[in-house]
């Protein structure tokens, strides 16, 4: 590495923002302060652009006017939205619907989304395989129901803010939205996993290079019920609450992917392996007593430098 | 090289344990040129009264704490603002532009703080932070701050914008 390179990736801007419902922290690095920081305002109107797309509470969106239209007549889509229900529904029939965006109508009966006023029961015994996506980027629905891309549109949103910055000539990052976090580059970046137990002080570390990880887990989420404990965290083939206590991490070379399989492998666990092994990726778990599990190797691991 | 990559340890882990974390992105300057680039701004000394206190915590639907805004006034219309919240995990300061018609301009996280909220709450452990911003920035920096976890809500933020917009409305749009 030339002495000009190395001195170019000394400069650092870290900004950070409101947005998705959480904190969306950008770190940049090779260029000028000032490309570097018009960069990652342009990664983060790529990140607001997914929400204007895809959110579910925005009525205005375009995921919303699909929730509210593709029952009675196919409704055509952005790319980008496309995109996002294309990859969801191959990961549902993947995981054999234990990744499900239909599950709206029991998160919103937990109060974890608005409550729809057409939250029938049609609606509720809705199946993903009930979305059909056809050709020309249109969304039909197979009877009532609403999409909730709140499992795997943060990861997509990720990946476009990584794309934006690569597209403005930054040479490395790293996007961290609420714990989806999506490295490029040549550098390794320290990553900590929250403990279980003690969200708030240290657990796992280890090094990111060059690829995405996202964590799910109910922590900061779980609530009494009707006198029984639920998580937003929900396996689409029982529509039952996932194990609260667990925090699963995956690895993968997106952060769509990694964003989506956190909630594959908290409803499959161990069966997880084989999904998760086509996407090269790999998980690990870890329950209140500290104690790790690892599913899935990968076949390739970035080389570290 | 077939491996486990939650087992590569990071080089730069120096094995300390974290206690919260915390992160400095801006000062004001800075914040001032990303929410309103190339603008001047004048800084306006804003004292509320008691009425003012009391319109605002009615619009805002949360309490108004301070009877000070920090508050600056843009060349050719609009506010530059800059507050904190504290939330059950986390302590921030942030900005908020808002511009001449009321709307919101842009946000930007200033510092983040998370910890339990007993420990900001205590006074003394505050002290140690405040002042420190501009001059030395805090060693928590140094620590491992890319956290993979469940998602903190900016909840608490969305409300302070709309407690700023109260602010705006009752006490800033007509001087």
């Amino acid at each position: 590495m030339s002495a000009n390179a190395t001195q170019n990736i000394a400069i650092e801007i870290k900004r950070c923002r409101p947005l998705l419902g959480t904190f969306v922290e950008i770190t940049a690095r090779g260029g000028s302060p000032e490309m570097l920081s018009d960069a990652i305002t342009a990664a983060f109107s790529a990140v607001e652009k997914v929400m204007a797309l895809m959110s579910y509470h925005d009525p205005f969106s375009e995921l919303s006017r699909v929730n509210g239209k593709a029952a009675r007549a196919p409704v055509q889509v952005s790319e980008w939205t496309f995109r996002v229900i294309e990859q969801a529904q191959r990961l549902a029939a993947e995981s054999d619907g234990a990744f499900d965006v239909t599950i709206a109508p029991r998160l919103a009966s937990w109060g974890y989304l608005p409550r729809n006023p057409s939250n029938s029961r049609a609606e509720r015994l809705a199946r993903w395989s009930d979305v059909e996506l056809l050709p020309g980027r249109l969304v039909h629905f197979r009877r009532p129901l609403h999409v909730d891309l709140g499992g795997i549109a943060k990861g997509f949103a990720v990946d476009r803010a990584v794309d934006a910055l690569r597209s403005a000539g930054v040479r490395e990052g790293l996007v961290n939205a609420g714990g989806d976090l999506r490295a490029f580059g040549d550098s390794e970046w320290p990553v900590q996993i929250r403990h279980p137990r003690d969200p708030l002080a240290g657990g796992h570390a280890f090094a990111l290079r060059d690829s995405a990880v996202a964590t799910s887990a109910a922590y900061f989420s779980r609530k009494r019920w009707r006198k029984c404990w639920v998580c937003p965290l929900v396996d689409g083939r029982t529509r039952l609450p996932c194990d609260d206590t667990l925090s699963v991490t995956v690895h993968a070379p997106d952060a769509l992917l990694a964003d989506a399989l956190t909630k594959v492998v908290f409803a499959l666990r161990e069966k997880s392996a084989p999904i998760l092994q086509r996407h090269n990726a790999s998980a690990l778990l870890l329950d209140c007593a500290g104690q790790c599990a690892f599913i899935a190797e990968e076949k390739s691991v970035p080389a570290r430098a | 090289m077939k491996a486990n990559v939650f087992l590569l340890t990071p080089a730069a882990l120096l094995g300390s344990a974290v206690a919260g974390h915390g992160v400095n992105y801006m000062n004001v300057a800075q914040a001032q040129q990303a929410i309103f680039p190339g603008k001047a701004m004048t800084a306006a000394e804003v004292k509320l009264t008691s009425e003012q206190r009391k319109e605002i915590e009615r619009q805002g639907g949360i309490r108004q704490r301070s009877d000070t805004v920090k508050a600056w006034r843009v060349a050719g219309g609009g506010w530059f603002i800059v507050d904190e919240v504290l939330g059950k995990h986390e302590f921030i300061t942030f900005a908020v532009g808002i511009s001449a018609d009321g709307s919101v301009h842009g946000i930007e996280i200033m510092e983040y703080l998370e910890t339990y909220g007993d420990e900001v709450r205590n006074a003394k452990w505050r002290a140690q932070f405040t002042g420190k911003t501009k001059s030395a920035p805090l060693q928590l920096d140094k620590d491992i701050r890319n956290i993979s976890g469940a998602t903190l809500s900016s909840r608490h933020i969305t409300d302070g914008v709309r407690r700023l917009l109260a602010i705006h409305d009752v006490a800033l749009k007509s001087r």
